[in-house]
């Protein structure tokens, strides 16, 4: 295989690892927002619960920066071409992600009920729409979005915002993005809270786990009568990476499960997708968070790779010009930069890992609620 | 092809202004005052005074307030580009977006992780391992400066990537080229020490506010101290390299350079080029393409910008006029490329070679071909086509002209004032000198100025180009309906208003209240007798 | 031992400072100048600071 093939299946990958670690790290914070209002009865409770997640939400937030960066990077036909698509749900994503800096820093500066009130429900919004938006985009991406290009490169969008807002397969997908957040979020508050708040999370990350899987498994499903894309001549993988003069690409119903009937082992990522859900909520009955936050880790990152491996190479097929597809072929960067990106990827994701994992480790330890209330560098 | 309607265009652009500005309102006193918290601790450290403590921990809640709308806006930033700059995104993506993936690599990561152990970490790090992380953090912080405007000099002066007419794209060729433009390198020098001078007014601006309140004067008097010598160093840096950035637009964008001079004509017009004024005040008029009212310097111009005194500086006029067979080798070249993408005529891709530098003046024209189609542009109408797209080549002048005289005054005064505060402070005469104290806690303000004032340079001053010379940004904007915009730009309006209250109010609070936290009594009383306490 | 490791430490540190101001300075003369700038800022705030101590030990207390 040539290099710029092999360069181009591991950024595939890369992606999938990173909305991977946005989805379990910045979806566990999210998690928290969402069940904050619900967890935390008292402001010093609701405190505690901030303060679990207090040290590390803006490291992990890094992961959906990153995101951003490298499909800019990356695939840089699909950062452009998404991201204007879905104009109306990407700005109200980021309308509701730019509240949440903001709460955790200033929602305990003012001894006030009406104040901190008002940021516990920037904290249930922020912390509900953008994963409800990260689910209902992959829902989205999986059935096709009206887009075709000029000659140029400009794309032209030719379906109303209507259609990706109200669309029941994406919403599915963001209840489901949801309910997994929640559990992990959960998770994480059993992890360093304690009663009440680790009891009230305790039934929180059940739910969460039952729901997710619940909504993962109709969902599989429901995607053998929705409209898959299929190649209808031939590819190659190492052309130029442009969508303009695409091969003919048909939608056929079930053809994202083609790629599971060519290789069946690939049935194992859906399994072990719900077997880490269900397992995570298993273990959070029986009052074992840890496992559980790697199980529901597991869960999640399946649930990822399960979607990827039923589009590849797919990335964003057009519903109005089928040609003109957005597929790891023809979205992504060119030889030169893939392979310097993934130089600075070998070099920094260890590093980082490191740093991160020393962090979690220095603030390791229950966050107990009487500490909360005296150390005045807490949220 | 069919232009994106021109108020979308304009609209995408109000609203990238808006939050680029707006985001940078926060950035610089990030950029600053983590390098000034890390000089505190330091001194911490070293001396294991708790006064450096308290002061590292005093700033750093302030700084805490300010950082958390720097992360918040900065998450508009990293989207925006794809949400409203499609075109733009596509086109220089690929060695665009680089930067910014390792922006997060490299530095966002380190940023965010350790500025959570920086507050957070205090009693369960050494005092050592404490600093380390307060030091990472700063240079996490100014390494996402330097990647984006690692990016941004891309913009300005585009090198490290070539066209390439199969994925009609600029592609990422020369890691090298790109990181060490040195667009980029002055860039990032020029706004990192711009932060430095905003963190160190902002300190020693507050601090002043207690020293003339006769309040923590112990704290204020220290932490002024350190302000003034952080401030008076970097401020100086920042003329320098605004010198710099100067001779290089002057090198790479020469339209840049005439219209931040107010220059329509060349400057050797009045006979020598030495003799040229360099304009105090004037008033550009753009559409007579003269200064209505000027007030120059003579001898001034040539040696400040071409650091020479014989050099001519083209002016707009020329600069236009030199436009003229860039835009049509540019429409062959359009032509020429739109035939090679329908069938990959060699023919077509041999003509588009021998034009391809001039590619981007060709999409200048395109507003002004008939229906906007370069290809009905005919030997007969190519002269009035031109005529109107050689106009478009220059940016706003009066825009360019003040923003940038506006900076570099108030660049001139930080270096004086901190040069005042930095000789009071060490000969401890502050006290003596009330209004210099009150000129400091009114300056607060005004470094935030200079940022902004200085980014409306460089960016008005880019245009007509998104990316100079490749991209006009009339091309480069999404596609979106008006009523999308309206949508985005109301929603920003509303969120970063609420914002910016909640932090002055914030801001304004604990700035008032002053360094009072529960254990700082005890050990400030048991350092006085150590420092003659004075009579109140 | 323990002295051992600071000692390989410290010297790791110091030849990839070492190596990023060669680098530094042969391709970006002002990234350079921006390192050993900064360092030089912190450093002189610092100092200011340390001064001030030392003028008001001996000093009638005026700031």
């Amino acid at each position: 295989m040539e290099l710029y093939v092999v360069l181009k299946v591991i950024w595939a990958v890369l992606l999938g690892v990173l909305l991977s670690g946005l989805a379990v790290m910045v979806g566990m914070d999210m998690g928290v927002g969402t069940l904050l209002r619900f967890v935390g009865k008292t402001d010093v409770e609701r405190r505690t619960a901030l303060n679990i997640i207090g040290p590390h939400w803006d490291g992990n937030q890094v992961w959906f920066i990153l995101g951003g960066g490298a499909i800019f990077a990356a695939f840089p036909t699909l950062y452009a071409t998404s991201f204007s698509v879905f104009y109306v749900v990407m700005i109200l994503l980021l309308f509701s992600m730019i509240m949440r800096p903001v709460a955790f820093e200033y929602r305990s500066k003012v001894d006030t009920k009406k104040w901190r009130g008002a940021w516990d429900w920037a904290f249930l919004i922020s912390g509900a729409v953008p994963m409800i938006v990260y689910g209902a985009a992959f829902g989205n991406v999986m059935q096709g979005v009206g887009f075709h290009y000029g000659w140029d490169g400009q794309y032209y969008q030719d379906e109303s915002f209507i259609f990706y807002l109200l669309n029941p397969f994406a919403l599915l997908c963001g209840v489901m993005s949801l309910a997994l957040s929640i559990q992990q979020g959960a998770t994480m508050l059993m992890l360093r809270g304690e009663e009440p708040i680790y009891g009230r999370a305790r039934k929180a990350a059940i739910g969460g786990g039952i729901v997710g899987a619940a909504l993962f498994i109709i969902g599989g499903f429901w995607v053998a009568h929705i409209s898959g894309y299929a190649f209808t001549s031939p590819v190659y993988p190492g052309a130029p990476a442009t969508p303009l003069n695409g091969p003919a690409v048909a939608q056929v119903t079930g053809a994202w499960l083609h790629n599971y009937a060519v290789y069946p082992i690939l049935w194992a990522l859906p399994a072990l997708g719900v077997a880490g859900m269900l397992g995570a909520a298993v273990m959070n009955s029986a009052r074992l968070p840890a496992l559980a936050w790697w199980l529901g880790a597991i869960g999640w990152i399946s649930a990822i790779f399960t979607t990827g491996a039923s589009m590849f190479p797919f990335l964003m097929p057009s519903t109005t010009n089928p040609s003109q597809s957005l597929t790891v072929w023809n979205a992504s960067g060119s030889q030169y930069n893939l392979g310097w990106m993934l130089f600075f990827a070998l070099v920094f994701t260890p590093i980082i890992i490191c740093y991160t994992s020393w962090c979690f480790y220095v603030m390791r330890g229950k966050v107990k609620a009487e500490h909360v209330a005296h150390d005045e560098h807490s949220y | 092809m069919p232009l994106i309607d021109p108020s979308v265009v304009d609209l995408s652009r109000l609203q990238f202004a808006l939050t680029a500005l707006y985001h940078f309102i926060f950035v610089p006193l990030t950029l600053g005052m983590t390098f000034l918290l890390a000089a505190m601790e330091t001194v911490y450290v070293i001396t294991g005074k708790q006064i450096y403590k308290d002061m590292t921990q005093f700033w750093g809640k302030l700084f805490a307030i300010n950082f958390a709308i720097g992360v918040a806006t900065g998450l508009t930033m990293e989207f925006e580009f794809g949400t409203n700059w499609s075109m733009y995104s596509h086109f220089v993506g690929d060695v665009f977006g680089t930067p910014l993936a390792i922006e997060g690599l490299m530095a966002f990561f380190m940023e965010s992780t350790f500025i959570g152990l920086m507050f957070f970490g205090w009693d369960r790090l050494s005092k050592p391992g404490h600093l380390a992380v307060t030091y990472l953090t700063a240079l996490g912080s100014n390494l996402s400066a330097l990647w984006i405007l690692i990016a941004n000099g891309f913009m300005q002066n585009p090198q490290g990537a070539s066209f390439n007419p199969d994925t009609m794209r600029m592609e990422f060729n020369s890691f090298l080229n790109l990181v060490f433009s040195e667009d980029a390198q002055a860039k990032f020098v020029h706004t990192s020490i711009a932060g430095f001078v905003t963190g160190a007014l902002f300190v020693m601006g507050i601090s002043a506010f207690y020293i003339l309140r006769k309040q923590h004067r112990e704290f204020a008097a220290r932490s002024f101290r350190m302000a003034a010598l952080f401030g008076v160093i970097s401020s100086l840096a920042v003329v320098t390299l605004g010198d710099a950035l100067g001779r290089l637009d002057y090198l790479v964008q020469p339209t840049k350079i005439a219209a931040i001079e107010g220059l329509w004509q060349d400057s050797d017009a009045g006979g020598s080029a030495a003799a040229a004024p360099w304009l105090v005040f004037a008033l550009p008029n753009q559409a007579t393409q003269t200064n209505s009212v000027e007030i120059g310097i003579p001898y001034v111009l040539d040696p400040l910008i071409a650091h020479s005194f014989s050099t001519n500086i083209p002016g707009l006029i020329s600069l236009e006029q030199q436009a003229g067979p860039r835009i049509e080798k540019g429409i062959t070249a359009l032509n020429a490329l739109q035939a090679y993408g329908k069938d990959h005529d060699t023919a077509a891709l041999a003509t588009f070679k021998a034009n391809e530098s001039d590619m981007g003046y060709g999409f200048l024209a395109q507003r002004y071909a008939p229906n906007q189609d370069l290809s009905l542009i005919t030997p007969a109408n190519q002269d009035a086509v031109v005529a109107q797209a050689e106009k478009d080549t220059i940016p706003n002048v009066f825009v360019t002209f003040w923003s940038f005289r506006i900076m570099m005054a108030l660049g001139f005064y930080f270096v004086a004032l901190f040069a005042f505060a930095a000789f009071f402070s060490l000969r401890n005469r502050l006290e003596r000198n009330p209004f210099l104290l009150k000129l400091c806690v009114w300056s607060i303000p005004l470094p935030v100025l200079a940022c902004e004032f200085g980014w409306i340079t460089a960016e008005a001053g880019r245009q007509p180009w998104s990316v100079y010379g490749w991209l006009p940004t009339f091309q480069a904007a999404s596609s979106h309906g008006v009523g999308y915009m309206v949508f985005s730009l109301l929603g920003f309006a509303l969120l970063y208003s609420v914002f910016i209250a909640a932090e002055l109010y914030l801001m304004f609070k604990f700035a008032r209240l002053g360094p009072q936290p529960h254990h700082a009594a005890a050990p400030e009383a048991a350092a006085a007798p150590m420092f003659a306490a004075p009579a109140e | 031992m323990g002295k051992l490791f600071t000692f390989i430490g410290l010297g790791l540190v110091l030849a990839l400072a070492l190596l990023l101001a060669v680098v530094a300075g042969d391709y970006g003369p002002w990234y350079f100048a921006w390192m050993v700038g900064t360092v030089m800022i912190v450093l002189i705030a610092g100092c200011g600071a340390v001064l001030f101590d030392s003028q008001h030990e001996k000093g009638n207390g005026e700031i």
